[in-house]
């Protein structure tokens, strides 16, 4: 009977979480064109290059190197994240057999994941329930599904890290606390933060900060010290092995927080001691890079889930069994990350933001779960009101968070054929184009474009599509009215000319120009590719 | 519940999507069988050898495609780490 119990409610969570993938997954389940923010173009290309290429690199290929060759702040023109996360996507192209969905489809497994790791450790410690509410609401989490938008791969992969390695630790305490200590905890502990470490730096400080919470707020709860030699050094080794096995990439977080560097500037910012009353940061900080929305509780959460969140914290509170301590160092945690401006370190502060749906969530069902525990009545009523709970849950969910996550998230996000990816994404005849350069145009050419409006007013945008041109084509692409010496680059590269665009721009002034570009500038090249309105011409001089 | 994975893949990404599925169940399986030798729960071994095989699978795939293909290096890696296991189990017997 418990089988099968265990059973439908795994069958259960599988059902809530393919669902998580079909809804995260629809700017590319009809299209399977690639798109994304400028970080996206960047964990494309570096997994999309191994596998295509066939080879692991260190040294980045001039397509990549012309914007993140100096991103590695320790060893310049190399990989500047350590190529776990990089290599995963590779290693599934091959297996997957093509370029978009295999690496689309694993990122979004791998953004996701952090559903499967709230599942897991919320289920462990407070039943399925709480496990499955908390899941339920963070597919609809736009601070989790807006940064996988926007780019940030790696980091939305490594917040799925921040449990385990949290519920490793307390299994680890408290079987130790017990004297039937599992050391295996410990170890499995050390080598999720080196994994951590290697998938996004950021992240790991806050698994430490949240290590070191736990740890005091456990020990004082117990009256414990909790401490072996044996098992510290062993953890300590596990941990530097994985630190050194990508050293040029471990290494570049040195300089990163160095005082010379960006974040070592940031670091010298007066803090307000005001934020300590806020959870939130200020928007206007950070205006033309993150929307004002981002910052809202009521826009990211629903004002219907604040008296849940509360009673969740206070039952926590009230009760303080261990796993409560586990939920309220987690939450205590995040609180010193999102606040860490105030001891000076205020780099990055907005993408720890990201993280609070992974507490909000499960404490937010609790508060929904446990509600009737404060009622006397039998238990047989009692479990009644604790259905109703979960389905009122799960109507607020779905009538208030899937709906604002709909018109966020839906199968017209960064689509090339309306407003929303018109001048951003890659359009399937692009999307053909920029493969047929990357099988018929040697490395040692460079291609120069027109036809892409290359204006100030249009830039912002168009930049990330001619990016992702370069990505596909894995060649250096140019916008051929912002080169220095026009006349003489377009003597040794390729031109290719786009005219998909110019019709809905209803653009006949750049049309007319193309087109006597090509009779007059482009004499002496020969005409290679000439399919769905893009025209690729080829140098007549080989490149000396 | 691997076919019900497998038929949504199939539904929604085609035949792409069933080879990722199996591609990550390729490379999670030998840590699976790795941790099979330590006393985990068997939702702790599902859900550390699904983060093992998407992170430490691949990083080792990474260092060997400096040698060889990388192609040929998921395969490589792939034995090794299935060895290993067995190995594990063979050493926790004895």
């Amino acid at each position: 009977m418990k089988l099968n119990k265990n059973y439908i409610q795994t069958f259960i969570f599988i059902l809530v979480y393919l669902f998580a993938i079909y809804f995260w997954s629809q700017p590319y389940q009809e299209r399977k064109l690639p798109y994304g923010e400028h970080d996206a173009v960047s964990h494309f290309e570096v997994g999309d290059y191994m596998a295509y290429n066939d080879k692991s690199f260190q040294k980045l290929p001039p397509y990549i190197d012309i914007r993140y060759g100096h991103d590695n702040k320790f060893k310049p023109h190399t990989l500047w994240y350590p190529p776990t996360f990089h290599s995963a996507l590779g290693v599934i192209e091959v297996i997957g057999g093509e370029r978009i969905v295999s690496i689309f489809l694993l990122n979004t497994v791998m953004a996701t994941f952090i559903i499967i790791s709230i599942y897991f450790v919320i289920n462990s410690l407070f039943g399925f329930f709480p496990a499955i509410l908390s899941s339920l609401f963070i597919i609809f989490s736009p601070r989790d599904f807006m940064p996988y938008l926007w780019g940030q791969w790696p980091e939305r992969f490594a917040y799925a890290f921040i449990p385990i390695i949290l519920y490793c630790f307390y299994k680890y305490f408290i079987s130790f606390s017990k004297d039937e200590s599992k050391p295996i905890y410990f170890y499995l502990t050390a080598l999720f933060l080196g994994i951590n470490l290697l998938i996004h730096p950021l992240v790991f400080f806050h698994s430490i900060v949240g290590l070191i919470v736990l740890y005091a707020a456990l020990s004082l709860k117990q009256k414990k010290f909790v401490f072996s030699f044996k098992h510290t050094t062993i953890g300590a080794v596990i941990f530097l092995i994985l630190f050194l096995m990508f050293p040029y990439q471990t290494f570049n977080i040195f300089p990163q927080i160095s005082p010379q560097s960006y974040i070592g500037n940031e670091q010298r910012k007066t803090p307000d001691l005001s934020r300590l009353f806020h959870w939130s940061l200020d928007p206007d900080i950070y205006a033309g890079s993150v929307p004002a929305w981002y910052f809202s509780f009521k826009d990211m959460n629903g004002l219907w889930t604040l008296p849940f969140l509360l009673f969740g914290i206070f039952f926590l509170v009230l009760r303080r069994e261990d796993k409560d301590l586990f939920m309220l160092a987690w939450l205590i945690s995040l609180y010193i990350i999102l606040h860490r401006d105030i001891f000076g370190k205020a780099a990055f502060l907005h993408r720890s933001l990201s993280a609070t749906a992974h507490i909000f969530a499960p404490l937010t069902a609790i508060g929904a779960v446990y509600l009737g525990s404060f009622v006397k009545m039998p238990l047989k009523y009692n479990r009644y009101l604790k259905y109703a709970m979960v389905l009122v849950f799960a109507y607020f969910v779905f009538s208030i968070n899937f709906v604002g996550a709909s018109k966020m998230l839906n199968k017209n996000t960064y689509n090339p054929y309306t407003n929303d990816g018109f001048l951003s994404s890659l359009n399937n005849e692009e999307y053909q184009a920029g493969q047929w350069v990357l099988e018929n145009v040697p490395d040692a050419f460079n291609i120069t474009l027109l036809g892409i409006p290359y204006t100030s007013n249009f830039l912002e945008l168009t930049a990330k599509k001619i990016r992702w041109m370069a990505a596909v084509s894995q060649h250096v692409y140019r916008f051929y009215y912002l080169l220095d010496g026009r006349d003489e680059y377009l003597k040794h590269n390729y031109v290719l000319l786009d005219y998909t665009l110019l019709g809905a721009l209803n653009d006949k002034e750049t049309l007319n120009e193309m087109q006597s570009f090509e009779k007059n500038k482009l004499a002496n090249h020969t005409l290679v590719y000439d399919k769905n309105n893009i025209r690729v011409y080829k140098p007549e001089l080989k490149k000396q | 519940m691997l076919i019900a994975i497998l038929a949504f893949s199939f539904a929604i990404f085609g035949i792409s999507g069933v080879r990722v599925v199996l591609g990550i169940v390729f490379i999670t399986i030998p840590f699976y069988f790795i941790l099979n030798n330590f006393q985990l729960s068997d939702s702790e071994k599902f859900v550390f050898s699904l983060l093992f095989g998407i992170t430490i699978f691949p990083s080792l795939v990474y260092l060997l495609g400096f040698l060889i293909s990388f192609k040929l290096s998921i395969l490589i890696v792939f034995l090794i780490m299935i060895t290993v296991g067995i190995f594990a189990k063979r050493i926790r017997h004895t």
